[in-house]
């Protein structure tokens, strides 16, 4: 029971990594990005082969997070622009589409080039107890990589000078410009750091289970789940309904079954939607 | 301080503002006054970079600004107040004021000047701008776009969808403004009002000026009196 809550926080802060990294890009290009979880798979491949070839995991790791931030970089920088001339529900249509030929040509081109690559961090060490509950190092470190991140973040969002220019893009781009702040440099920042946070959850997440070639689509549906529960654009909706959902599978996969958490994951997030049309923290709401 | 020549803007391809000339000299208070729809909206989103110019000119101490994006502008030091505000609705008092700032962080002196001149703001710092009444987010946007010290101060009337009383307040922080050198060019449906504050003012109809002169002179000539002033 507590091992089961602790993982679901754990998992739950990544799923709202995950969501927030998502989110930001709705909230401030309109632009969904349905090649997110594909970027965390090139990450994947990329620490996996580093380690292969003799490079120190840390080393890797970087490497990979760093490859992830050059894709979202380089997608704002030029598939994207096309896109932000756009207005309203031109804008996001037009952004499902091409990122989703991204995403068909990045998963396309990996499952065919490397078919059986499947990352996984294994930390050795013995298990350590934490409220009474034996912890692999593996997950020890992903929670310890999460907690940090996830207070990053809030510190960043909250705190910064950047990071609040960035919360005023996504609230009223006029106003925002009217302050000073320049909104395509904004965009290009948070591209690269949403391709940064999906390839360090994605490496997490090798940390404690192994992350297989054909994970891109998964990973891009569930940061959708988190964001549209949580309310698109909304970064700390992201980050409340990924708790919610980390809690609600740990929870379902511990009492009923590893098998139908994913439905039960759905359904919680259709069970939100209902009540809530436009998420927790929705703009329309 | 600011100069606009022959300046024409509008909306898709149609112009709505024609050939408009203005000039704002260091520490003046400039009027536009005009009726609804005369074009007094068009033309300073124009100034500002909110929409295109399609001809003519905005120098601004000496430089031409007509092509520089909204972000530029402000940071030239240009502080614009829109008609529709555009406050960020979800953050506090204290954080919009905040981002007045940017790219600095905000200034401890400059948000007491702010908190000087609107106590109200000070009781409310911490209160998300989205839940205060249209009298109190009047006021944040001003605070707001004074915490850059700008030179120029350009507002889209300012008492719109104010009650009498608070019109009249939000006159008076301007006046307080005036008397510390700023520089405010105010476009206002109310005539009274603004021209008791302006020293100069331009008459706009149909997108072009139809008159100008020192608020005295604008007071007193017949066509203002009958249009704007309600007298007969
Ligand atoms: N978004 C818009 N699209 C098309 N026409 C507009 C738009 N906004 C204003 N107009 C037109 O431009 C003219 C000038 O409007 P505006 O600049 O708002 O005048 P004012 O601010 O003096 O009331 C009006 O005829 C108005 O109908
Ligand atoms: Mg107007």
């Amino acid at each position: 029971m507590t091992a089961a809550i602790l993982d679901g926080i754990v998992l739950g802060l990544q799923f709202g990594i995950l969501g927030v990294g998502l989110t930001i890009m709705y909230g401030l290009g309109g632009v969904l990005n349905l090649a997110y979880g594909s970027m965390a798979v090139v990450a994947a491949v990329v620490v996996s082969f580093s380690m292969r070839s003799g490079l120190p995991a840390g080393l890797a790791v970087l490497l990979g997070i760093l490859t992830a931030a050059g894709i979202g970089l380089a997608l704002n920088l030029t598939i994207l622009k096309p896109v932000y001339r756009r207005q309203g529900e031109a804008r996001v249509l037009l952004s499902l589409i091409l990122t989703i030929g991204v995403a068909f040509i990045i998963d396309g081109f990996l499952v065919w080039r490397f078919p059986i690559e499947v990352l996984s961090l294994s930390i050795g060490g013995n298990p350590v107890l934490i409220l009474g509950v034996p912890m692999r190092t593996g997950s020890l470190l992903a929670s310890a990589i999460t907690l940090l991140t996830g207070g990053a973040l809030i510190f960043f969002f909250r705190a910064t000078v950047t990071g609040r220019a960035v919360r005023s893009v996504i609230q009223d781009e006029v106003g925002a410009q009217l302050c000073g702040v320049n909104p395509a440099t904004t965009r290009t920042l948070i591209f690269t750091l949403s391709g940064a946070l999906v390839g360090l959850v994605v490496v997490m997440q090798s940390m404690t289970s192994p992350v297989p070639i054909s994970a891109g689509f998964e990973i891009t549906i569930l940061a959708l789940i988190v964001t549209v529960v949580g309310g698109l654009g909304s970064i700390r909706g992201a980050m409340l309904a990924g708790l919610i959902l980390g809690v609600v599978h740990a929870m379902s996969s511990f009492y009923i079954g590893s098998y139908i958490t994913t439905i039960i994951l759905l359904a919680a997030a259709a069970f939100t939607i209902l009540l809530r049309p436009s998420g927790l923290f929705g703009k329309h709401a | 301080m600011l100069e606009i020549s022959d300046l024409s803007a509008g909306y898709d391809s149609k112009d709505v503002v024609l050939g408009v000339s203005i000039d704002v000299r260091e520490g003046e208070v400039v009027a536009i006054i005009g009726s609804n729809g005369a074009g007094k909206t068009t033309f300073l989103k124009a100034v500002c970079g909110l929409l295109p110019v399609s001809a003519g000119e905005v120098r601004y101490e000496g430089r031409s600004i007509t092509d520089l994006a909204i972000h530029e502008i402000a940071r030239a030091g240009i502080s614009f107040v829109p008609a529709g505000r555009h406050l960020f609705p979800e953050m506090t008092v204290a954080e919009n004021l905040g981002l007045g700032a940017y790219p600095h962080r905000p200034e401890a002196g400059q948000q007491s000047v702010v908190f000087d001149l609107f106590p109200r703001l000070a009781e409310r710092r911490r209160q998300a701008a989205g839940t205060m009444s249209g009298g109190e987010q009047q006021m944040l946007a001003v605070g707001r776009a004074l915490m850059s010290r700008p030179r120029l101060l350009i507002l889209d009337e300012p008492t719109a969808g104010l009650a009498p009383k608070l019109a009249a307040q939000a006159y008076e922080s301007l006046a307080a403004l005036r008397t510390q050198g700023m520089t405010i060019l105010v476009a206002e449906q109310q005539v009274p009002l603004v021209l008791s504050l302006a020293d100069r003012g331009y008459v706009m109809e149909t997108g072009a000026i139809q008159l100008q002169g020192s608020a005295a002179e604008l007071r007193d000539n017949p066509t203002v009196r009958r249009a704007y002033l309600g007298v007969a």
